[in-house]
């Protein structure tokens, strides 16, 4: 056993001085913010949601903001994969095992950060259980159909993965694993299907249904859902700039062509004509919740936005969207790298601050007149949760591309990650 | 099975609609109300209770001030009592509160009486009820709720202790109800609109300014109360409009249409109600 221990150890101490300066630096960085992540995992697991900032009036936090980040974001995997098997858009092939990751993770973390932010995390098993149900198969509750479509999904993002993690070489050397990884392959576009009517739903239902019921609150409630249907279009149009954006800096960091530029290029493309429907879709939406939705509580549009959280986001939010509509739907400024990358980052700042305006704004509001707006400041807890599950996904998504099949271009020009 | 508990028929359906009227020129803001609540619901003592984002609190007095500015003998103050509204939606012959129909696991639901029930054994803690109660009604047990020492002795057998991570919230004290149905059950009472029963919070007014009853009843005194001209309800501005603006307005989106009244004379509480 000691042997063991004593190889692993070696192993990583090998692995971690193969590297520069910089990237050991990272490492540490990484290490300490899983670490801190295990340690404040355990206080707020047992010991209870009172060490985070959230109160009765700010109910949701910084987790529910990472879910709806990542999932919007994760969304990119289903958008991408219906496009390469359901289109047969082959130009992204070279980046699809990365997508397929991402997605996984983005997912897995979200279940994570759920279990941390819902009181009873023992109990959570009750949303499968006792699922609140309305007429037909409609569930009455979005929540509810947010955990089975997650869920649900989630089980055809395992099932996409699997081919990937069986390329592995040495998997891959035998041959009942080769043919698995073979014919799952083959099989892919009807995980690709399922997970876009899947996603269609949940993209729709975390995003913006679940918000758009509410219909006693000013900030977030539109009728005939009219916002779930925006946030689908948003996972679209972001997720696509995050899964060029994810291997794109791969590439950097690991100073190789992990794709040809011409993937990129396509899926930068792709998002930059969702962003045209996602940004006339946010106009309109602006428009009504300005002109029709706030007034009918006898509120003003502007008159809701206030305290730390103010107009400054929406602003924010729509000059990220121009720029990524400039810089990913003109070919003159795509085909140069440095305005690609404006435009893909553009664009999951765009999504991030969406999200940001979801939560940080429409909690903020406040429910009577002689309140004040509300803050909400993340404890340490919350800050180093969040910081460590992100610290995860970049650890998980770092050993895939050292020795997993994540970029099979590199294969072809007979490079090895570093 | 208990004999008595016999199936709902026709004449045994529930036909109360519990509702409650408070009238703030009468309320002097002693507290006794929400005191008489946590020691009737069981709810938890913590070292700093003036945490009050995070507090657990079934009933918050609010203090409310004409003009913040203001100075004697210009200064005026009046106490709201804020519960759980127990809202019903636009139609209250299908009642659909903001917070009943997004639990994931049925955790709170309406009953045929109008009131807006929580079980907290159910509860997973995701707190999107509280979320979408736009009266702050809902409190969430942030840390593991306490009764330290000789507090145990007074626990109320008939609610359930909470426990760390779920949802509470008024229930019009509905356990009193059903204690009071039990009572009538043992003396061969079985008609279910025969019980009546009074929350703590009215009961324990000194003042008498919380009032409770039937609202389908038009004999009651909160029916009565509930059609005075000094009625209004917190931040349901819907109540002043035009018939056709009203309409137009209700086809738009449900209002939460709360089961509680406030009376006041005061203009400026009533102005106070309207978002400027």
């Amino acid at each position: 056993m000691n042997t063991l221990v004593k190889s692993v150890i070696d192993f990583i101490v090998e692995t971690y001085n193969s590297y520069s300066k910089s990237m050991q630096i990272f490492f540490i960085f990484l290490a300490v913010n899983i670490f801190l992540f295990m340690v404040f995992a355990i206080q707020i697991l047992f010991w209870g949601l009172g060490y985070t900032d959230m109160n009765n009036i700010f109910a949701m936090g910084v987790w529910i903001i990472g879910d709806l980040g990542l999932v919007s974001l994760g969304g990119g995997a289903f958008f991408t994969g219906f496009f390469l098997y359901m289109l047969r858009v082959d130009k992204l092939e070279p980046i699809i095992n990365s997508t397929v990751l991402i997605g996984f993770m983005c997912y897995l973390f979200t279940f994570v950060f759920l279990v941390f932010d819902i009181g009873q995390p023992l109990r959570a098993w009750f949303g499968y259980a006792y699922p609140n149900w309305g007429t037909h198969l409609m569930p009455q509750s979005m929540l509810t159909e947010v955990v089975f479509c997650l869920t649900f999904y989630f089980c055809v993002l395992c099932v996409e993965l699997i081919p990937v993690v069986l390329r592995h070489k040495i998997i891959d050397a035998i041959p009942a694993f080769h043919y698995i990884g073979h014919y799952l392959h083959r099989l892919m576009w009807i995980m690709a299907a399922a997970g876009t009517f899947l996603s269609f739903f949940h993209q729709g239902s975390l995003g913006g249904g679940m918000w758009d019921v509410l219909y006693g609150k000013p900030g977030w409630f539109r009728a005939h859902h009219q916002f779930f249907f925006m946030a689908i279009v948003a996972a679209t149009a972001g997720g696509t700039s995050f899964m060029t954006l994810c291997p794109y800096i791969a590439g950097k960091v690991m100073k190789k062509e992990v794709a040809p530029m011409e993937t990129f290029q396509t899926l930068a493309k792709i998002s930059g004509a969702m962003f045209i429907f996602y940004t006339t879709f946010r106009i309109y939406d602006v428009y009504t919740m300005a002109a029709k939705y706030v007034p009918s509580f006898d509120r003003n549009y502007l008159d809701i936005w206030g305290g730390y959280y103010g107009i400054w986001m929406l602003v924010f939010e729509f000059a990220a969207c121009f720029t990524a509509i400039a810089m990913l739907n003109i070919k003159k400024f795509r085909d140069q790298e440095k305005f690609m990358v404006i435009g893909i980052s553009s664009g999951v700042a765009a999504i991030i601050m969406s999200k940001l305006y979801v939560v940080l704004h429409g909690f903020s509001i406040p429910n009577f007149p002689w309140k004040s707006f509300a803050a909400y400041n993340p404890t340490i807890q919350e800050w180093f949760i969040t910081t460590g599950g992100l610290c995860c996904m970049i650890a998980i998504y770092m050993i895939m591309a050292k020795w997993f099949r994540l970029f099979p271009h590199l294969d072809k020009h007979e490079h090895h990650a570093e | 099975m208990n004999t008595n508990e016999t199936h709902v028929t026709q004449e045994n359906k529930m036909k109360r609609r519990w509702g409650m009227a408070i009238d703030l020129d009468k309320c002097t803001g002693c507290g006794q109300c929400s005191i008489a609540c946590a020691q009737e619901n069981n709810l938890p003592i913590f070292e700093d209770d003036s945490d009050q984002p995070k507090r657990v609190a079934y009933l918050e007095l609010m203090k409310v001030t004409n003009d913040r500015d203001a100075k004697y003998p210009n200064v005026e103050v009046t106490f709201i009592p804020k519960m759980c509204q127990q809202c019903e939606g636009n139609d209250p012959s299908n009642p659909k509160p903001p917070c009943v129909s997004v639990c994931p696991v049925v955790a709170t639901d309406v009953g045929d009486d109008g009131v807006v029930s929580q079980v907290w054994s159910r509860c997973i803690g995701c707190r999107y009820c509280q979320v979408s109660c736009p009266y702050e009604a809902r409190a969430f047990n942030w840390w593991k709720p306490r009764h330290e020492g000789s507090f145990k002795k007074s626990l109320n057998s008939d609610v359930s202790v909470m426990s760390r991570g779920t949802i509470v919230k008024c229930t019009f004290c509905s356990h009193i109800w059903k204690r009071e149905r039990d009572k009538a059950v043992a003396q061969g009472i079985t008609d279910i609109n025969a019980v009546l029963y009074t929350p703590t919070c009215a009961s324990s007014c000194p003042t008498g300014a919380i009032v409770f009853g039937d609202l389908n009843d038009p004999d009651s005194e909160v029916s009565k109360l509930s059609k005075d001209k000094r009625a209004f309800r917190l931040v349901h501005t819907i109540d002043e409009k035009p018939e056709d603006e009203k309409k137009r307005l209700m086809k738009l989106k449900d209002y939460p249409n709360p089961k509680v009244y406030y009376l006041s004379s005061r203009q400026w509480v009533r102005d106070m109600m309207r978002f400027k």
